[in-house]
């Protein structure tokens, strides 16, 4: 019996996602849903550097810097890439067919920023539709770039091992925070850039219709998006790729002895985590509308890696629910106690508790929390069923 | 910059054929049946600094040491990039002010003394335990914020020299406990990854000290009085002090180097510490075992000393040598929770490129480091970007050490 728990419960879990945003009611729905599609966000970015670290071995702390590519990638073209029905004259500006596609100049951080399409603007005494290209060709971008840095960052590290490759990785992360905070005049830098939300003219489903500033659209659509990432992740985990990238876990010149492309596949496992990471943060950039470098702070990797920890550094699966079920942890124990005259403000100490929980995990049940309770469940019986098998086998044919 | 059109074409030229001398020189050695080790490093330089000049004599000739062709390369590369961006901005100050530049040397000397000092607990511990310590930072912020607390909040009377030995007990304690209670289960065998599972724990260790000190400290900034005045001192006389001119809060030597009390204090005792860590390694009981350890474990242990102890001993005074250097540094800067970030981010580029695990690339290291951040910050024009960048000098030190020679300037190869 105990071995159906894990199925069934991702089964109900799926149900109970999947009809959530349409009958909860509560007055905190905006909250909830707000907490909903972060804790997606994050559990999109713990199971994929599970698979990175987990499955490869891959200890990279640049993940959250793909995140942050994806997210600056669309970001950018979301703020820069126009579409106008006649010539600016004064951006650069593409013809395709009869439609310009216009690049603006950087804007900077002033407060009444005047780009060179607001000059076109004054200067046109016609009409001129301007449009921006669809913020999916964004994401689509974002994820690309994702993976193109995956597959150069993938390449700059195959000779590095372990400590080398997570300061390799942390050095990529803290320069592209410093690029993104220093260019003041592309990205804004500490001002932020602000991006329009996920459906700009809102989105009607089956009738009814919904604004811009509505949850449940993006709900889904972050949903679906991790839904996509899992099955996509567990597909490769079940194929050879799977299985060669164990291989090169365990020990990597064994794996090349045997005949694996090592270098093949520590890219693709490299390409693969990147461009999920970039999906997640692009996605993530256009629901909260404005992105600061402080996205890839060293911490916000360690809150990745410690979901990954706590469920289950070495199952996609666990790690995605330990993203999820660490977040809403984090955000529930914001409320203080008090025992007996001690008032504690668990604003800051919930953190503490949480590297607590974080290195004691990792002492004690090294495989997560959650990954060891699926284990205990699958494995029920075994024991029982090998010892029958042997006594079956012993039972010497022909005695009686 | 004035005239750019100079630099950056200079910059991109050095870059491409440091490329170029990167990739072929490891082939065209490989196909000689020659050592690759050093290869793309000499090729780098090489080709940096001469272009297709020295390449093709590289490549020709093949010379079984390349030593001599890396070190004069790079002079030659660091020469040419001088006197590019002399010529492209002849207005900068670096370039008009003579004094200025012997003061951000000067700087950069005494701030490289102490982040050598930190970065020698960092390689200590690697080179005993074969650990990289991601939780350094927060060993530095705890020296520092015990500093504070004990001099200005707990015990205002005590003098400052005891309240540096209070935060050495407390980082030392906590390194050891940290090892003890959490480091053990690598040594035999009971984790399957151990370097991978050493980097993770470490982690939750940044995270745990730092909102502990957080929580109890909160998060704004306190700051520690400077530890001495210095006496006034004017040579060689009193109207013409040519010499040494001393307020309290600053010292001038020849009229043009200054360097602020806090920092000079900090420096003065990180020179200390050195001896003293030097002394302690190479002329005491404890010391010669802890090296010992460091070159061959299973003979120190036939030798009679408890490998497990030492690694104890060596996490606990790794961590109180980066405690250490937050605590004389606490008087020159302000301090929060968050503070130890940079400086160990600085330690881990220290200690790649001067080799990790090894004590002498450490200190070289820390000096290379501190003045490629005075010249980062004193020279580049448009002082905000050049403040925004300071992470990613380092940084930048770190990728090409890692690219071109993973085992650094002193690294024994694994």
């Amino acid at each position: 019996m105990r071995r159906h728990i894990p199925a069934t419960a991702c089964g109900i879990g799926l149900v109970f996602l999947a009809a959530f945003p349409l009958v909860y009611g509560a007055s905190d729905y905006d909250y909830i849903m707000h907490l909903w599609i972060t804790a997606f966000f994050y559990a999109i970015l713990a199971s994929s550097w599970s698979l990175l670290a987990g499955y490869a071995g891959q200890f990279s702390f640049g993940h959250m810097a793909f995140m942050a590519l994806g997210a600056y990638t669309t970001g950018l073209f979301n703020n820069y890439f126009y579409l106008t029905s006649a010539a600016t004259g004064t951006c650069f500006e593409i013809p395709l067919g009869s439609w310009y596609f216009v690049v603006l100049d950087p804007i900077g951080v002033s407060a009444s920023p005047y780009s060179c399409l607001d000059a076109a603007r004054d200067a046109w005494t016609v009409d001129v539709t301007i449009t921006k290209p669809s913020l999916w060709f964004g994401i689509l971008f974002g994820i690309l770039v994702g993976g193109l840095f995956g597959w150069l960052i993938g390449r700059l590290v195959l000779r590095l091992r372990a400590a080398y490759l997570a300061l390799f990785t942390l050095g990529f992360s803290e320069i592209l925070r410093a690029i993104l905070s220093a260019e003041i005049g592309v990205t804004r830098g500490q001002a932020g850039l602000e991006l329009d939300p996920l459906f700009p003219d809102g989105v009607s489903i089956l009738g009814a219709s919904f604004d811009a500033t509505d949850k449940l659209p993006t709900y889904y659509v972050m949903f679906a998006l991790l839904l996509a990432c899992i099955a996509l992740m567990m597909r490769l985990e079940r194929s050879r790729f799977g299985l060669f990238v164990r291989s090169l876990r365990e020990d990597e010149d064994a794996a090349a002895a045997l005949g694996v492309h090592t270098v093949r596949y520590k890219l693709y496992t490299f390409v693969v985590t990147s461009m999920i990471a970039a999906a997640a943060g692009a996605v993530q950039a256009h629901y909260i509308g404005i992105i600061t470098p402080n996205i890839l702070i060293i911490l916000q990797m360690a809150l990745v890696v410690a979901m990954a920890v706590v469920g289950g550094l070495e199952s996609i699966v666990a790690a995605a629910v330990g993203g999820v079920v660490v977040y809403f942890l984090l955000e529930f124990l914001r409320n203080d106690f008090t025992i007996g005259a001690v008032s504690i403000d668990m604003t800051i100490w919930r953190l503490v508790f949480f590297g607590a929980i974080v290195m004691l995990t990792l002492r004690f049940q090294r495989n997560g929390l959650l990954y060891a309770f699926i284990m205990w469940c699958t494995r029920a019986g075994v024991a029982q069923e090998t010892v029958a098998k042997r006594a079956a086998a012993q039972q010497p044919p022909g005695k009686e | 910059m004035e005239h750019s059109i100079i630099f950056w074409p200079v910059v991109l030229w050095m870059i491409a054929w440091g490329v170029v001398g990167s990739v072929v020189t490891p082939r065209v050695f490989l196909r000689r049946d020659m050592d690759i080790s050093n290869a793309s490093l000499a090729g780098a330089f090489v080709g940096a600094a001469s272009g297709p000049f020295g390449l093709a004599p590289l490549w020709y000739l093949a010379p079984k040491s390349t030593r001599g062709w890396v070190l004069l390369s790079a002079a030659g590369a660091l020469a040419i990039l001088i006197a590019a961006f002399a010529l492209a901005d002849p207005d900068n100050v670096c370039v008009t002010n003579g004094s200025l530049v012997a003061s951000q040397v000067a700087n950069g000397l005494v701030m490289g003394t102490i982040y050598a000092l930190m970065a020698m607990g960092l390689t200590l511990i690697f080179s005993i335990l074969r650990v990289v310590n991601f939780a350094h930072g927060e060993f530095y912020m705890v020296g520092g914020m015990s500093v504070y607390y004990v001099s200005a909040v707990w015990l205002p009377e005590m003098p400052p020299a005891a309240a540096v030995l209070v935060a050495c007990g407390i980082t030392f304690v906590i390194g050891g406990a940290f090892e003890r209670l959490f480091l053990t289960p690598m040594y035999d065998g009971r984790v399957e990854r151990p370097i991978e599972y050493a980097v993770l724990v470490t982690f939750g260790l940044v995270f745990f000290l730092q909102y502990f000190v957080q929580a109890l400290a909160g998060a704004s900034p306190v700051k520690a009085q400077r530890f001495f005045d210095f006496p006034i001192i004017r040579l060689p006389s009193a109207e013409d002090p040519w010499l040494i001119k001393t307020s309290k809060a600053n010292l001038q030597l020849f009229d043009t180097v200054s360097v602020s009390n806090p920092r000079f204090t900090a420096a003065v005792i990180s020179v200390l510490v050195l001896l003293g860590l030097l002394f302690f390694l190479y002329r005491t009981w404890w010391g010669k075992a802890l090296r010992a350890v460091s070159q061959d474990r299973q003979a120190a242990a036939v030798a009679g000393i408890d490998p497990n102890k030492m690694n104890m001993l060596a996490f606990a005074l790794g961590g109180m040598l980066a405690g250490l250097s937050g605590a004389v540094l606490v008087q020159a800067f302000s301090w929060v929770p968050q503070v130890g970030m940079l400086p160990a981010l600085r330690s881990f580029v220290i200690v790649v490129l001067g080799g990790l695990g090894s004590l002498p690339g450490a200190f070289i290291g820390g000096i290379i480091v501190g003045m490629v951040e005075a010249a980062g910050t004193g020279c580049i024009p448009d002082p905000q970007r050049a403040a925004s960048y300071i992470p990613a000098y380092g940084m930048l030190i770190l990728t090409l050490t890692l690219l071109l020679k993973p085992t650094g300037l002193f690294g024994r190869r694994e």
